[in-house]
């Protein structure tokens, strides 16, 4: 009877890994195998490379750019993707009027498709006819097509991103602040400290583990980014925004459906997110004690 | 004793009734099925276009019997679509595809090829068709498709920009550019504040391969050299188209961003003279555009006119259902003998001749000016590494258009690229 029950749990569990191993694990496998041979899509036979693929990319000069310019997005848009919902979120936890109505209003975007987001940014920020263009031009201001220019371009999209994703951290933020209890702050108020002081020597160290969730799924998204890009720059100017989904799905479904390169590209992008994810954990690892 | 002749009651009346009334259902379906069979197309006519299209297969299957089931896919999925749904025996029995796709999927195998006696005996020949069009289906000696229409560039003037910039006669009529310095000298005059003189391209006009491709064909040059073996584009001829592409942007300053839409520009009175496809000009009047067509003025050394025909294909098939084929070529023939509807609604010029004298199409300004450009139609080179060149092209040209890159070192790191595309 013992041993019957023992096997209850994965009975209940394998459903779920079942569908894990044939969507997730066999593709993935399926992908790293890909990514040794010359596989094209169209063609029936598959020649094993050894590394030949892994090898090229060290001569795609677009691809050590689109990696490049992944890297700079990931960095350049962690801090306002930290720092926007959590001000925000520390804000409505005070109780402001119409906190309701602005929770679900910074909400809002985040419902949208990135197709929806890229296409109303794209519109907003038209160089000719978009509202932007024009309210700044009544303004005096001098205008500029800003994701026609490279140092703009990808500002652009940072900006698009923190605009849809922060409702989304926004309640994971929330959550995190009304876990803390509310004891702590009356403690340090009856010790004198103010607000700041403990914002940074209560709510912070407190919100360790929202902060570790928000980076590493940021970090991972971002890695990963394609759907902003593609609708509001393609890449460009020139090659400015490419990131590296964009060239692997071009690589595969555009030029020559070549998924042998594609693969290995999936496969050294899926390494650099693991590293940054294991590093992420070292670096915020600790417990929380109230 | 009870009679042992069985009764009719009423169930059993109605249950006979009712088996019978399925039977005969069943049996006439299965029939119908059999003689008219449906089947399936895949096009990529996302635009106002697809509402024509299935107005008259609508037509078509009130007329035939044939049912169509149609997926309308944007095109460049249509094509990934293509390539990986045709090996798994998963693709449509009808396709409609890009003349420049043609080369590429016929040496994948993607594409079942024509038997020139089954094209002629279905009623298709080469005589009743513009030769470029009729060509377009060829690959390596073998027919892969056959036209339905003819995509083209013209230029389109707007009357209202125009008149505010003093370039109309007293008539109110604009005037007409012709040739390049005229291009460019009405340009300047038009360009004032956020209103611009001169635009090549639908959207993203610093990144439109099909407007680059147009001036480079003007001035004698290509993507690919005469043996399709090596990029053209090294080329001093294609260096200067090169050059162009910068100068109106950076030197006229006469052209609208890299981003622009210029078809929403042109719509909001923001765009003067736009060189764009002829597939926007029913939106535009729709819209209620006040507008002028043009052919494409002469920039270089030609008039050349860009174009990209569509070609019914048929991918193929692990066995091929002969009725399901007929029907299929049965759709082709009928919508080449009804494709001057298609003309007058979807903005298309027909690749067959025949409804070119048609009153309905030659008594329209629009069509007149594009039939009027055909000894000028050039499409894309017979090479299955068209497409593949021409994705990266873009970036590079953008690169020119906002001066990012100079025009030489571009053209020769695009070249470059294009000869180290695998085979």
């Amino acid at each position: 009877m013992r041993r019957r029950g023992a096997f209850t749990p994965y009975l209940f569990l394998a459903p779920g890994l079942v569908l894990f191993a044939l969507f997730r694990v066999y593709p993935l496998l399926e992908g790293l195998w890909l990514s040794f041979t010359n596989a094209r899509l169209g063609r029936a036979e598959r020649v094993f490379v050894g590394t030949a693929n892994y090898a090229r990319l060290f001569d795609d000069t677009r691809f050590q750019l689109s990696l490049v310019n992944t890297a700079y997005y990931t960095i350049a848009s962690t801090v306002p993707i930290l720092a926007v919902p959590l001000l925000l979120a520390v804000a409505l936890n005070r109780g402001v009027a119409l906190r309701t109505f602005l929770r679900g209003a910074f909400f809002f975007p985040f419902t949208l498709s990135v197709v929806t987001v890229g296409l109303t940014w794209l519109w907003l920020l038209d160089p000719v006819i978009g509202p932007s263009t024009y309210y700044l031009r009544a303004a005096g201001v001098p205008v500029r097509s800003w994701l026609a220019d490279p140092a703009t371009a990808m500002w652009a999209i940072i900006l698009t991103t923190v605009w849809w994703v922060t409702g989304y951290y926004l309640v994971i933020y929330l959550a995190g602040l009304q876990d803390i209890p509310r004891e702590l702050y009356e403690a340090a108020a009856i010790d004198g400290a103010g607000g700041w002081r403990s914002f940074w020597s209560i709510t912070m160290p407190l919100l360790r583990p929202v902060f570790l969730f928000v980076l590493v799924t940021h970090v991972i998204g971002s890695f990963q980014i394609f759907g902003q890009v593609f609708v509001l720059t393609n890449g460009g100017p020139g090659d400015a925004t490419r990131t590296v989904v964009q060239h692997l799905y071009e690589t595969a479904f555009q030029n020559f459906f070549h998924f042998g390169s594609a693969s290995a590209m999936a496969w050294v992008l899926f390494v650099i997110i693991l590293a940054f994810s294991l590093l992420q954990f070292r670096l915020l690892r600790g417990h929380t004690q109230y | 004793m009870r009679d042992a002749t069985p009764r009719l009651t009423r169930r059993r009346f109605l249950e006979g009734a009712a088996l019978g009334a399925t039977t005969v259902t069943l049996g006439a379906r299965r029939a119908s099925a059999q003689a008219k069979p449906t089947i399936t197309y895949w096009n990529g006519l996302t635009g106002a276009d697809g509402k024509i299209m299935d107005e008259l297969i609508d037509q078509f299957t009130r007329e035939t019997g044939i049912r169509m089931e149609q997926q309308r896919i944007v095109w460049a999925d249509l094509y990934a679509k293509l390539q990986v749904a045709v090996p798994a025996d998963e693709g449509p029995d009808l396709a409609l595809i890009h003349t420049v796709e043609v080369p590429h999927f016929a040496s994948d195998g993607i594409l079942e090829p024509m038997a020139d006696a089954t094209t002629s005996a279905k009623g298709f020949k080469a005589e009743d068709y513009l030769p470029s069009t009729w060509q377009g289906g060829m690959y390596q000696g073998k027919r892969y498709s056959i036209a339905l229409d003819v995509p083209q560039h013209l230029l389109y003037i707007s009357t209202k920009v125009l008149k505010e910039a003093g370039l109309a006669g007293a008539d109110g009529k604009p005037k007409i550019p012709g040739t390049r310095d005229e291009l460019l000298a009405m340009a300047k005059q038009i360009t004032k504040g956020d209103t611009y003189g001169f635009s090549i391209g639908t959207t993203n006009p610093g990144r439109y391969t099909w407007g680059f491709h147009n001036l480079l064909w003007q001035n004698g040059a290509n993507v690919y050299a005469a043996d399709l073996k090596k990029s053209g584009l090294g080329e001093p001829s294609a260096l200067e188209v090169a050059e162009f592409w910068s100068a109106i942007q950076n030197q006229h300053k006469v052209a609208p961003p890299a981003n622009a839409n210029c078809r929403d520009a042109f719509i909001a009175g923001k765009l003067g003279l736009w060189i764009a496809g002829s597939w926007n000009f029913t939106g535009l009047r729709e819209a209620k555009v006040e507008f002028v067509a043009a052919p494409v003025p002469k920039i270089f050394k030609q008039a050349t006119v860009w174009t990209m025909p569509h070609q019914f294909t048929f991918p193929k098939k692990k066995a091929v259902d002969a009725a399901k084929r007929d029907a299929a070529w049965a759709h082709i023939r009928w919508m080449s003998d009804h494709v001057a509807e298609w003309t007058l609604k979807a903005g298309q010029v027909s690749a067959l001749r025949k409804p070119h004298s048609d009153p309905r199409i030659t008594g329209d300004p629009v069509f007149r000016v594009l039939l009027g450009q055909a000894a000028q139609w050039q499409s894309g080179q017979p090479t299955p590494k068209w497409v593949a060149a021409e994705n990266l092209t873009r970036p590079v040209i953008e690169n020119v258009y906002i001066g990012q890159k100079p025009a030489a070192a571009a053209m020769g790191d695009l070249a470059r690229q294009i000869n180290a595309l695998p085979d």
